[in-house]
């Protein structure tokens, strides 16, 4: 009884000197550029030797000040989310109906689908982006919203998520539905849909971020600071003198801060999402 | 008589699933063709022709021209090899490291979720952050590059990660493993909660310490979701471009120069879009073949 | 194609609102956006009552400029009312970037009509078509007051297709206290007689390198940068990049005058003298004891509160020199529907007045000689060095069409052998890429 205390003791004694060691490990990169953002140009690369350049002596927050005066935050974030918001829309609702046709439907031409899909999902948007552009030139879609959207609603990554959750899902569920005289659409729409929450989430995390951090589409489709989005925002600060290391944390920090807080607030519901996607694949 | 019915309905049925099937499927496969197909059959159209990128008024046909120069141009060879490279590399490193954070935070001991964000907040924040924020932290210099001043401090020679072409690749892989890994490792708890306890119980009954129970328990219980995991990782591998981008440029002596980038590199840098089209074309066929083979792989479950 | 192409698009649109009813007013919301904009599209410029508009790119630049641009479209729309000019400001952390939009929007006819683009690419533009020349908006007798530099950069083929506002010029700037702690001399900022020339250079790279901070930071940038500042060394060692007519790199780039350059510069990386890859304003923060930095530096020295000095671009030891220059033009493009209207607004935003306050602004040299009149500071100090180099020293990169590939190429030529690769061979392989280029598209 005792010998068993103890192990326990012990084993606990491992699981959080082990994680808080090997966690903070992790998180140290990330940790000096929150703490970087927050110090004066002169002291980021003055004391990298000591640990205590994970904390900032002389706290100031000039460079955050010095990026909201440089860009228009708020424009900027207003149009990032109208892009995400149109592109998620297009993913999340036409990209599951796929997904769940590819698993639970059977008409011709599945299978030969599902293999493009997966041959899609590694074909990188940077090998194609020129003739893309020549696409978008042709139908006059440059510097349009139409132009900067509607050739990313659609995603294969997303697709192959949606289906492997949604293979899944018993089969018995649908044969129930069908025998309530529900039809295989309406199946999806009343049945499917609202049970599958989670996987919604995960594609719709996964999409935000990526999006988030799209910078070679908006920046070739579109041309004037009305349109810009974040991404295109921080370049600026790479690029454009005075460039100053401070800044440059302070705006890699803010540009994390949305995709932090999604995270949080959708935590539950992702973590199932992942999960479930993974283990039927 | 009543055979013939059954065969009527059966064509029916079969009928009206085909048709739900074809309308689920169709905007997205519109979307698909129209902006990812479409510029496909541009690039493999383009890849016969000579085409100088800023003279679209000046486009020669050249047959199979760009694919004989391809066969013989080294930097092709390298660009292959180092995409192969970082895809051999990456692969088990990202999933043998999210493994490891799995089984560390498997438990559902107070404090558990915690430990998860922390592993999983480097995916958080996106790979184009990560990737200016580390080629910062990789600076050569003790004086301005964090890591090389806490080697530094514990006694080792500075190592000038990515300027040499020994180390390049080896430090954009390790950023990758480091980045990536909390998403796989998420996967593999799933499929760790997955096994049924019992199964550990009756491996204890029969004397088996951890690593015996990793060995026959754990691994073999995890076997799909790791199939699952090594694929996609493989796929996300494959078109390294990013990394190298931000990063290197490519660079040194060509250490980093990947598939995509070098695509990206004789389209636009250079102007021969023809060219570049025909290394796309290949690109996509070495692609395709191994989504095939990934396919059958996935199957045999 | 097109056709065909227009059809699918419609009937991906159409597909989407049929697929999903709610979402139908973002499309719409998207539709209005895209036919109320397209501002930037020389398709469009001339609008029913008129006015012609005339859009301008450049890069996005610091704050000043940025100012400036606004103060100085404002006032022309005003007294313009019949050619109205805006500008587009294009985000870019590097010039490859930058020229990347450029090229996309080449391939379609999408290019402004004003286009501001790096010094030595004017030569790519203008052998492409991309650019038209400029000689009936700048007459021989304007050209007079710009400088020699300036107008050789911007010429091609005997015409001029561009105009630059300013030039630039790089200069040694060192750390005086460093300076003093190893017992160097100042070198001088008044007689290049008394610069550095190569050896001492090296030499005295070598004594200020410490464990703090290294000897000197030649790099700029892994770009542009490097042809740009490293450049004029093999322009002082008797080296050329290109022949005359810029159609041959080979036996230019790759002769033994070339190698021996490159791998005198090598020995500052080599030895730990020069950080290949410096943090930014490493100069600034203490990090290394000499910079080779450009006049745009100067602004940014002055309000630190760093002990520094200036001097000239290291010479050779035979006392051969040279200097860097070039800086972005402003060139009308061949898809400007109203040339005319563009080239009057270039030349009233290139005249004196106008470069004065745009060089004052950015505190880069101005490209007009009279402009100096009327900017303070010029007459001394590092600025009236960097304007003299302009005017003694100066020599403009090489003019070619395929300069895209011989810069690419140089400079990671540069940084492999910065890696340890071998000089010949990969400088051969700079001169084999770049006569490839130029047989495949200009060969006449």
């Amino acid at each position: 009884m005792n010998n068993k205390k103890i192990n326990k003791v012990l084993g606990n004694v491992i699981f959080y000197l082990g994680n808080i060691i090997v966690g903070l490990i992790f998180v140290s990169p990330l940790l000096w550029m929150l703490a970087s953002s927050f110090k004066p140009e002169l002291e980021i690369f003055s004391n990298l030797n000591s640990l205590s350049t994970f904390i900032p002596k002389n706290f100031t927050l000039a460079n955050y000040a010095e990026v909201f005066q440089r860009i228009k935050v708020f424009t900027i974030l207003k149009n990032t989310l109208i892009y995400i918001g149109i592109v998620l829309i297009g993913d999340l609702l036409l990209g599951s109906m796929f997904g769940y046709a590819l698993a639970k439907m059977k008409y011709r031409f599945r299978g030969i689908s599902l293999t493009i899909v997966i041959a899609l999902m590694s074909m990188p948007v940077e090998a194609i982006i020129l003739p893309l552009y020549i696409e978008m030139a042709q139908l006059n879609w440059v510097n349009t919203m139409l132009g900067l959207t509607i050739p990313f609603m659609m995603n294969c990554f997303s697709i192959y998520m949606f289906y492997s959750y949604f293979i899944g899902i018993p089969d018995e569920l649908i044969e129930a539905a069908k025998v309530d005289g529900c039809g295989p659409i309406r199946t999806y729409f009343k049945i499917i849909m609202p049970i599958s929450k989670t996987v919604f989430a995960t594609v719709l995390i996964l999409d935000f971020v990526s999006r988030w951090n799209d910078f070679m589409w908006p920046f070739l489709i579109t041309t004037g600071e009305e349109k810009r989005t974040v991404q295109l925002a921080v370049q600026i600060f790479v690029g454009v003198s005075p460039i100053h290391y401070g800044v440059i944390m302070a705006v890699l920090t803010f540009a994390s801060i949305p995709m932090i807080l999604m995270y949080i607030f959708m935590q539950k519901f992702y973590v199932e999402g992942i999960a479930s996607t993974g283990i039927k694949g | 008589m009543a055979t013939l019915q059954r065969v009527n309905k059966k064509g029916k049925k079969e009928y009206s699933d085909n048709l739900a099937g074809f309308i689920m499927s169709s905007p997205a496969i519109i979307l698909l063709v129209a902006f990812l197909i479409i510029p496909i059959i541009y690039t493999i159209y383009y890849s016969f022709f000579t085409y100088q990128v800023v003279r679209p008024d000046n486009i020669k046909f050249n047959a199979i021209g760009n694919y004989v120069k391809l066969f013989h141009d080294e930097n092709f060879y390298v660009a292959l090899k180092n995409t192969v490279y970082f895809t051999v590399i990456v692969v088990p490193v990202q999933c043998t490291l999210a493994l490891v954070l799995a089984l560390m935070v498997s438990s559902k001991k107070k404090g558990v979720a915690i430990f998860r964000t922390l592993y999983y907040s480097p995916q958080i924040t996106s790979m184009v952050i990560i990737a200016v924020l580390w080629t910062i932290l990789y600076n050569s210099n003790a004086n301005t590059g964090l890591i090389n001043a806490f080697l530094k401090s514990i006694g080792m020679q500075p190592i000038d990660f990515l300027n040499n072409p020994k180390t390049a690749m080896n430090s954009i892989i390790f950023m990758s493993a480091w980045q990536g890994a909390g998403y796989q490792m998420m996967i593999f708890i799933a499929g760790l909660n997955a096994i049924p306890t019992e199964q550990y119980e009756a491996a204890s009954v029969d004397g088996a310490d951890w690593f015996a129970k990793l060995i026959y328990v754990t691994i073999p219980g995890l076997i799909n979701t790791i199939k699952y995991v090594l694929m996609i990782t493989l796929i996300q591998a494959m078109k390294l471009f990013t990394q190298p981008y931000i990063m290197t440029k490519g660079g040194p002596r060509n250490a980093t120069k990947t598939l995509v980038f070098y695509i990206y590199e004789q389209g636009f840098q250079k102007g021969n879009f023809g060219y570049a089209c025909s290394i796309a074309t290949v690109f996509f066929i070495i692609v395709v073949a191994l989504s095939i083979i990934v396919k059958k792989i996935s199957k045999t479950n | 194609m097109k056709k065909v192409l227009r059809t699918l698009g419609v009937l991906a649109l159409g597909g989407m609102l049929a697929a999903c009813g709610n979402s139908a007013g973002t499309t719409k919301q998207a539709d209005s956006s895209s036919a109320g904009d397209g501002s930037s599209q020389a398709a469009e410029s001339k609008s029913a009552d008129g006015v012609t508009n005339v859009t301008i790119w450049s890069p996005t630049d610091t704050a000043a400029i940025e100012a400036w641009w606004v103060e100085k479209i404002d006032q022309w729309n005003k007294e313009n009312p019949d050619i109205q000019v805006k500008r587009e400001a294009i985000d870019r952390a590097d010039s490859y970037a930058y020229e990347n939009k450029i090229t996309t929007a080449t391939t379609s006819g999408n290019l402004p009509d004003i286009l501001y683009v790096d010094g030595p690419m004017v030569s790519y533009y203008a052998a492409n078509g991309i650019t038209v020349p400029l000689d009936s908006y700048f007459t021989a007798d304007d050209l007079k007051d710009f400088m020699p530099s300036t107008v050789q950069a911007d010429t091609y083929d005997g015409k001029l297709y561009a105009i630059a506002p300013t030039e630039s010029s790089v200069a040694l700037f060192y750390n005086k206290d460093y300076l003093d702690k190893a017992g160097i001399e100042y070198p001088s900022d008044t007689d290049i007689k008394k610069a550095w020339t190569w050896s001492q250079f090296l030499d005295n790279a070598k004594k200020l390198t410490t464990d703090d901070y290294v000897g000197t930071n030649i790099i700029m940038d892994k770009g542009e940068g490097i042809i740009y500042a490293l450049g004029q060394f093999f322009t002082e060692g008797g080296a050329e990049f290109v022949n005359e007519d810029g159609s041959k790199a080979d036996g230019y780039v790759n002769s033994d005058a070339s190698i021996k350059t490159a791998e005198y510069l090598n020995e500052f990386i080599k030895n730990g003298y020069a950080n290949l890859d410096p943090v930014k304003d490493e100069f600034l923060n203490g990090k290394a004891a000499t910079l080779l930095g450009g006049s745009w530096n100067i602004a940014d020295l002055e309000k630190s509160n760093l002990n520094w000095g200036v001097s000239y671009f290291p010479v050779a030891d035979d006392g051969k020199a040279a200097s860097p220059t070039g800086d972005w033009a402003a060139a009308i493009t061949r898809d400007s529907k109203n040339p005319d209207a563009a080239g009057k607004f270039l030349q009233w935003a290139m005249n004196s007045d106008n470069i004065a306050s745009y060089a004052s602004a950015v505190a880069k040299p101005a490209s007009r000689t009279s402009s100096y009149e009327k900017m303070e500071g010029w007459d001394s100090g590092a600025r009236a060095l960097m304007k003299w180099q302009l005017q003694n020293t100066g020599v403009s990169r090489p003019r070619t069409p395929s300069y895209s590939v011989l810069s690419t190429d140089f400079s990671t030529a540069m940084l492999n052998i910065f890696a340890g690769a071998d000089a010949k061979e990969e400088l051969d392989n700079v001169a084999k890429n770049f006569d490839e280029n130029y047989e495949m598209y200009y060969k006449k």
